[in-house]
């Protein structure tokens, strides 16, 4: 009876010692600052993420590592306003990856088109009248065949076109065109992004270089789009008159966009057209 | 003793500027979180992450109540999570825009695939 007892007092003993071990070990991380671990996890576990986050995932990471290692030691206010920060840099962090992720497959779309673009005039050499004018006159070009002889015009579009790294260009029967995507306007207005006046800034001065070389601006969009469209054409236009390109050379319009994409090309032309 | 002093003294002076924001760093707390909208604004927030947008606004006039009030301190925590959260609603923009602009030119990549008579595998 008496060893009876003994046992279970030293059950009862145990289970003492073993709660009091419990209450004495330092909790963990506050479950907020334990969710942030998680999603800063996820974030690293996603290519998009881990190889575009770049400064902010750096941010990120600094944050929630701080925040994990100080919780405890933090009064509740300051402790909200670290997790607030830290959920923050989280979210900055998987948005700018996942901009950059983007807009580096939109890049190498954009080369892809290009290719595809080039395929597609190889197959259809062919002579086309021009559909592009300026004011003071209408001209024939001729595509070149694969194969032919480059002629010096179409030599020089393609040196000039080699300076404008980045941008959506190509060599066809109007000369050398320059896209810019509806994407690099404000939505809806004639303003350009800053992406956009950077490229504007290159094309600039490839063409400062190139005195006599031939501009047109041609904004293009639906029937409805007609005022924007020439809008955006007016806003490249004055963009480069203010870059130093002589407003005098530059013939912005609108034309109608056949399938209804928003975008404006600046066409170039050299004097061997 | 001296010593013990000193680190009781250095640690006190660190813990008050950590946590107590005088009126120079709130004023400069609001100016940087005003950039941060305006400059998210200018992303076209309003379109994109408007919930981000809104919520930074919230707390840049949060921020502007309690510098009003005298409440450095409370200002400038405010004026930092609106900076944050406008900087959150630019991120947020871009990303949508993008994307978006992504899938125009994949769109028209696998138009002229067809048209080529290629696979539709785009890289």
């Amino acid at each position: 009876m008496i060893i009876h007892d003994s046992k279970r007092w030293l059950l009862c003993v145990a289970i003492a010692g073993a709660l009091g071990a419990c209450a004495t070990v330092p909790p963990g991380p506050p479950s907020e600052v334990v969710r942030l671990q998680n999603e800063l996890d996820h974030l690293h576990a996603d290519v998009r993420i881990a190889n575009n986050g770049g400064a902010e995932l750096s941010a990120a990471d600094a944050a929630v590592y701080a925040l994990s290692r100080d919780a405890r030691h933090l009064d509740r206010d300051t402790l909200q306003q670290q997790v607030y920060v830290a959920d923050r840099l989280v979210r900055i962090a998987e948005a700018s990856g996942l901009a950059r992720f983007a807009e580096q497959r939109g890049m190498q779309l954009g080369a892809e088109r290009e290719r595809l673009l080039a395929q597609t005039d190889a197959r259809t050499s062919r002579v086309v009248a021009t559909t592009t004018t300026t004011t003071t006159e209408r001209r024939p070009v001729r595509v070149v065949s694969a194969g032919e002889p480059i002629p010096r015009s179409r030599a020089e579009l393609m040196a000039m076109q080699e300076q404008l790294t980045g941008m959506e260009s190509r060599v066809d029967e109007r000369g050398l065109v320059v896209r810019f995507g509806d994407y690099q306007f404000e939505p809806d207005q004639p303003v350009l992004t800053p992406p956009a006046e950077q490229s504007l800034d290159a094309l600039a001065r490839v063409l400062r270089s190139d005195a006599d070389a031939r501009i047109v601006v041609e904004g293009y969009g639906t029937a409805g789009d007609g005022t924007i469209a020439l809008q955006r054409a007016h806003a490249v236009r004055d963009y480069l008159d203010a870059r130093g390109v002589d407003m005098a050379r530059i013939d912005a319009r609108r034309t109608a966009s056949p399938d209804g994409d928003r975008h404006v090309d600046v066409v170039i032309r050299t004097e061997f057209d | 003793m001296i010593r013990y002093s000193f680190f009781l003294a250095a640690a006190l002076v660190v813990s008050g500027i950590a946590a107590a924001a005088d009126r120079g760093d709130a004023e400069l707390e609001l100016a940087q979180a005003a950039n941060a909208v305006q400059s998210a604004e200018r992303d076209d927030a309003a379109s994109y992450a408007r919930p981000d947008l809104d919520e930074a606004h919230a707390m840049l006039g949060a921020a502007h109540d309690a510098f009003d009030s005298r409440d450095w301190t409370g200002s400038a925590m405010y004026a930092e999570r609106a900076k944050l959260t406008g900087t959150l609603a630019g991120a947020r923009s871009r990303q949508h825009r993008a994307e978006i602009a992504t899938t125009e030119i994949e769109r028209s990549v696998s138009t002229l695939r067809t048209q080529l008579g290629l696979p539709g595998d785009t890289p």
